[in-house]
């Protein structure tokens, strides 16, 4: 069994480092004008799943990036998700 | 000719005139004595007049050499003016030059300003600023996140368990987590985390978290280092102090742990939507050291990978984890995620520790519940019954910031608006509890210095703790000042129950009794950064 969840983990870190993320920076006005819509959605909801959701105004843009991404791992958010969030929180 | 030289001139010619007819005159001398005489005396006369008219004239001449000397002194001071007017007036044109210069670089200086203000004053494009407001930043961000508080708590334990009162306490209690992020790029990110826990009589320190998190793709991150166990919901998304709604955390998640809280190794994690937003499954397999508890006996407490009594495992653990969230946003009909997890692992160098769980959250505008059920088995050596533990917790929590009471002034509904009243029923099934752990949480036979007063997760003033199946219902009033801070007020209930045993170190039981009914009261302030 051991030797099975390395070889899975193997093939998906192989899988994984062929694809890149998708970067923020190449979105266009209309992608980034969707994902804020989103992120409005998702903001009430995601966050109020485990603790208040916390006003976009608390943290300057570049610490939404670090929280986010922090918490898309705690929370195992679809990316795109997690990227609306970004954009509507930095949107504020 | 001036008048004294005529004079002077027509004198002599009187006086020649005058001796030429002399002798004519002479005959008359009888007759003409008085003439001369008169003649005499005018001549006479005109000496004094002439000596006269000689000193006016030198004293005339005095006044006229002083009055040139005058004059020339104001000549001179008239030419020196008119030299220091001359340098004056070059002066005067040497600063009109500058000026002139002066007023060209004002007006070319004008119009530098006019064109900087209306750049400065024309909007700056966001894109740019962020572009401009990245570069300042650095592309390697930090910040420090966590949270803070003081707890006071008042645990009247009343009963003793074989001998042991199970800690009584009347103590605040202060508690620091700061938590640090790290993003060199943006698909690393690291987090470490340091916990200091203050009390009356000890100090506890603790390194919780330290792992890097590292995004592969859309749907996989890799976690590697030390981290909370991704078992369920408690331990990873409720324990921080200001995420908790109680003080306390749960029995099964407090110092008699179903499941260890924490590991060293690495994850494998992402989440994807499969329907409509808001639908969404996530997963979590990871592997590590494994679990270690404090003694090698029955009910010894479980602890995390960092523990000082962390050499009782020579296997390795591995742990998957699946949740479901089956209701879309649009539908508004709350969010529901349902979990399901297994952490399977070896101990003392071959025994098994296998454990499973499932859990829950609701929420629905102003309400929610969560929960969790956790079953583990431990094979134990040396003849040992196997150590089997069961735990629960439900709980409900309701905002009242919907809620208008009628006949009240605003100020005091906006007051009421702030609260939120929770509950919660928690228990472990645990036929055994070690008495060292008893020991070091209360202190007793160890010199009074509560190691293991403050656990990684939650404050241990419940009055359940380290009791064979316990069970407890907490009823809590939260006053939430801001969305991560707030006042939490609880007050736990133990409920009576059968006991169990009490194990020594040596693995030698004795029974532990009934398990009496006590209260405690806690109340914190936490601040979440």
């Amino acid at each position: 069994m051991r030797k099975l969840f390395i070889a899975i983990l193997l093939a998906a870190v192989t899988l994984g480092s062929v694809c890149r993320p998708v970067s923020a920076q190449t979105m266009s006005k209309d992608e980034k004008r969707r994902l804020i819509l989103k992120g409005a959605k998702l903001w009430p909801v995601y966050c109020n799943q485990c603790h208040n959701p916390r006003p976009p105004g608390e943290k300057a843009p570049y610490e939404w990036d670090q929280e986010i991404m922090h918490m898309r791992m705690l929370g195992n958010m679809p990316a795109d998700n997690a990227r609306a969030l970004v954009e509507y929180l930095k949107a504020r | 000719m001036s008048r004294p030289r005529f004079r002077q001139t027509f004198t002599v010619l009187a006086i020649l005139l005058g001796l030429a007819i002399a002798p004519v005159c002479r005959a008359a001398d009888s007759t003409d004595a008085p003439t001369l005489s008169e003649i005499q005396r005018e001549l006479k006369q005109l000496a004094q007049d002439r000596a006269r008219e000689a000193r006016e004239f030198r004293e005339e001449r005095k006044r006229d050499r002083q009055q040139i000397q005058v004059l020339e002194i104001k000549v001179q001071q008239l030419e020196q003016k008119g030299t220091k007017v001359q340098a004056t007036t070059q002066q005067l044109e040497n600063t009109d030059k500058k000026l002139q210069a002066t007023t060209l670089e004002l007006e070319q200086t004008n119009v530098q300003v006019k064109t900087l203000t209306a750049k400065v004053a024309a909007p700056i494009p966001a894109p740019e600023f962020a572009s401009d407001f990245g570069r300042y930043l650095g592309s390697h961000t930090f910040q420090i996140t966590g949270a803070a508080g003081l707890d006071f708590v008042y645990d009247q334990q009343s009963g003793a368990l074989d001998g042991f009162h199970h800690a009584t306490q009347n103590s605040f209690f202060f508690n620091f987590e700061p938590m640090f992020l790290y993003r060199p790029t943006d698909w690393i990110l690291f987090e470490g985390e340091f916990e200091g826990s203050f009390g009356q009589t000890g100090t506890a320190t603790d390194i919780p978290l330290a792992d890097f998190q590292i995004t592969l793709n859309d749907y996989m991150t890799i976690v590697l280092g030390l981290f909370d166990q991704p078992f369920g919901d408690w331990y990873e998304n409720q324990s921080p102090m200001w995420v908790n709604r109680f003080v306390s955390a749960p029995l099964p998640f407090g110092v008699e742990a179903v499941v260890p809280p924490s590991e060293i190794g690495l994850q494998l994690r992402g989440g994807l939507q499969w329907g409509e937003l808001g639908q969404d499954v996530d997963y979590t397999v990871w592997g590590g050291n494994g679990p270690n508890f404090s003694e090698p006996v029955p009910g010894a407490a479980l602890g995390g990978p960092t523990a000082i009594a962390s050499s009782q495992t020579n296997g390795k653990s591995i742990g998957a984890r699946v949740r479901f969230y089956p209701l879309p946003i649009d539908s508004h009909l709350g969010r529901l995620e349902l979990g399901a997890s297994t952490y399977n692992g070896k101990w003392m160098n071959g025994n098994w520790f296998n454990s499973w769980g499932v859990d829950f959250n609701y929420f629905y505008g102003n309400l929610q519940t969560r929960g969790e059920w956790v079953q583990s088995y431990r094979q134990m050596g040396g003849g040992l019954p196997q150590d089997s533990r069961q735990g629960w917790y439900l709980q409900a929590g309701y905002f009242l910031n919907g809620i208008n009471l009628p006949g009240l002034p605003d100020e005091v509904n906006n007051y009421i608006h702030r609260l939120e009243p929770l509950v919660r029923y928690s228990g472990v099934n645990q036929h055994a509890v070690a008495f060292e752990d008893i020991k070091g949480a209360t202190g007793i036979g160890v010199g009074g210095l509560q190691v293991g007063l403050i656990p990684d997760f939650g404050l241990s003033g419940s009055p359940a703790l380290f009791a064979p199946h316990s069970r407890e219902v907490a009823l809590g009033l939260d006053y939430w000042v801001a969305p991560s801070i707030v006042w939490q007020n609880e007050f736990d209930l133990e409920l009576p129950r059968a006991g169990g045993v009490f194990v020594s170190n040596l693995g030698v039981s004795t029974a532990a009794g009934s398990i009496p009914n006590d209260h405690a009261f806690l109340t914190q302030f936490t601040v979440g950064f």
